[in-house]
């Protein structure tokens, strides 16, 4: 059964310098409990890898917590551009390594079965080898065809946010997964905050307790992001968060007392 | 842009989406969420319908806050894994719309930044799934505007490569809808403003023969199917101007939260 942890445990683990991957997708979902707990604790050169990043990113960025940040795309979604992820890259503050949703769900997968890399389609004659250094191009050892080899990418951390887990530590969720399954087999450890605690009903759970290290009980942890159905996306606090700009500090993602 | 315009894109876009043979449609904006549900009303009644990447037959509906197409399904949906929808890319079987920041002359597309690779000028969201999309599959481009901004000659980073051939690549701008061939692009139709909009970005490539034929209302019964499943108008607010969005997007938001 995974150990039951404190939101403040968390720096007590991570440390500066560790690789965190974070679940959810854009508004949805994000673990902003967990993060605003190692802003908190002062963690820094921060490895960072959000599939669809939005606020969690940003809050990492505002704070000078990240030296490298791995993903498929950082928006505010109909709010907008993102703009700390935005002026990061464009003064190439950190270390941005771009990879497509297919291809990073390949490198997870490679880290999830301990092979060093996987071949795919994916990226096939784009850009992003040359933007991103686990991509490398090559051909296919039986057909000779050309194929995208993506180097594994295994997270220190995985941290998630769900709606619900139960007694036995399965995780609930309504909405979609995104990478969240991914990130948990390929992560060293994973860390799943929750708004509540639920009976258990493990047919319906969306991630299984076999790959859950810890919980951690934080109800509206994923604010101002949504966790559907409890609750929606803050469109006051993105927008705010948007119209703010460069000028957004982590005290805008303090939650409302 | 004009209400008028964006329904009459939207309601190509349901047609389009009709009538192309395809079972599996990945949403990706309320525009796009839109057409696809008035497509399963325009003869295409068991189009499933890909909302996010663990409900590939779910039952999205065009909202701004919940998701970022309303991705989020009304009730319970079977939950996929997450790469069954590459699953479906290789196999050709889905369709999908794409909004890159740049689409240039030979179908590649860029939603990564402006500028040198790795050193925008100006930073965008991110690849995405652009390069994910180098399959048969069926790709609409949706445009709010047509101009030289969006539509080039090269892209600036190639985030989506040149389609193979035989795979369906159509635009939709306020122009008219184009398709992807083996000399570039073509006109299929244009608005009443389109010869006008073709012209300002050159680079493109679009040469027009004064043949197309001209769309200068929306397809009558694909607009109806459209205020059935979107009466609030949410598909008009991605083609809203720069004044009328934020406040399309803040009432949109407000009925949702209600």
């Amino acid at each position: 059964m995974p150990e039951s942890l404190s939101a403040e445990a968390l720096p007590g683990l991570i440390g500066d310098g560790a690789l965190i991957a974070i679940g959810g997708a854009g508004l949805q979902r994000k673990p902003m409990r967990l993060l605003r707990a190692l802003v908190a604790a002062g963690r820094r050169e921060l490895r960072v890898m959000s599939f669809l990043g939005s606020l969690d990113v940003e809050l990492l960025l505002a704070a000078g917590a990240v030296a490298e940040l791995h993903s498929a795309g950082v928006s505010l979604d109909a709010a907008g551009l993102a703009p700390h992820y935005r002026a990061a890259r464009e003064r190439g503050s950190v270390r941005f390594v771009e990879w497509s949703e297919g291809t990073l769900l390949c490198a997870l997968e490679a880290a999830a079965r301990g092979v060093p890399s996987l071949p795919t389609w994916q990226a096939l004659d784009t850009d992003l080898p040359a933007l991103n250094p686990w991509l490398r191009e090559g051909r296919d050892p039986f057909t000779g065809a050309a194929v995208m080899n993506v180097r594994a990418l295994r997270p220190d951390f995985a941290l998630l946010h769900v709606a619900a887990v139960d007694e036995a530590g399965y995780a609930y969720l309504d909405g979609d997964l995104a990478y969240d399954g991914a990130m948990a087999r390929a992560a060293g450890e994973v860390i799943v905050s929750h708004d509540q605690r639920r009976g258990g009903e493990p047919r319906l759970a969306a991630l299984s307790r076999l790959w859950i290290d810890a919980t951690v009980h934080a109800p509206h942890g994923a604010w101002p992001t949504g966790c559907h159905p409890l609750s929606g996306v803050d469109s006051a606090g993105v927008a705010a968060w948007a119209s703010a700009g460069q000028e957004a500090t982590v005290a805008l993602l303090e939650p409302p007392a | 842009m004009s209400a008028a315009i964006a329904d009459l894109l939207t309601a190509a876009l349901a047609r389009e989406i009709a009538t192309s043979g395809i079972r599996l449609f990945a949403v990706t904006t309320p525009a796009s969420v839109a057409a696809a549900l008035a497509a399963r009303e325009l003869g295409a009644p068991e189009l499933a319908l890909a909302a996010g990447f663990s409900a590939l037959d779910g039952a999205p509906e065009p909202a701004v806050t919940r998701g970022e197409a309303g991705l989020l399904t009304r009730g319970p949906t079977f939950r996929d894994d997450p790469g069954d929808v590459f699953v479906a890319l290789a196999r050709g079987r889905v369709g999908v719309v794409a909004q890159p920041a740049q689409l240039d002359a030979s179908g590649r597309t860029n939603l990564s930044g402006i500028g040198e690779p790795g050193h925008p000028r100006v930073a965008l969201p991110g690849a995405r799934g652009l390069p994910d999309h180098r399959t048969r599959s069926r790709v609409w481009y949706l445009y709010a505007t047509h101009g030289p901004r969006q539509l080039v000659k090269r892209v600036d980073v190639v985030c989506g490569a040149t389609p193979p051939p035989g795979a369906l690549r159509r635009l939709l701008t306020p122009a008219g809808c184009f398709e992807l061939g083996e000399r570039g692009w073509r006109a299929l139709w244009l608005t009443a403003a389109g010869a006008e909009l073709v012209a300002t970005a050159p680079a493109f490539g679009v040469v027009l023969d004064g043949a197309e034929p001209v769309l200068e209302q929306p397809d009558a019964e694909a607009l109806a199917a459209l205020e059935r499943v979107d009466p609030h108008g949410v598909r008009r607010i991605e083609f809203a101007s720069g004044v009328d969005a934020p406040r399309l997007w803040r009432a949109a938001a407000e009925r949702e939260a209600a």
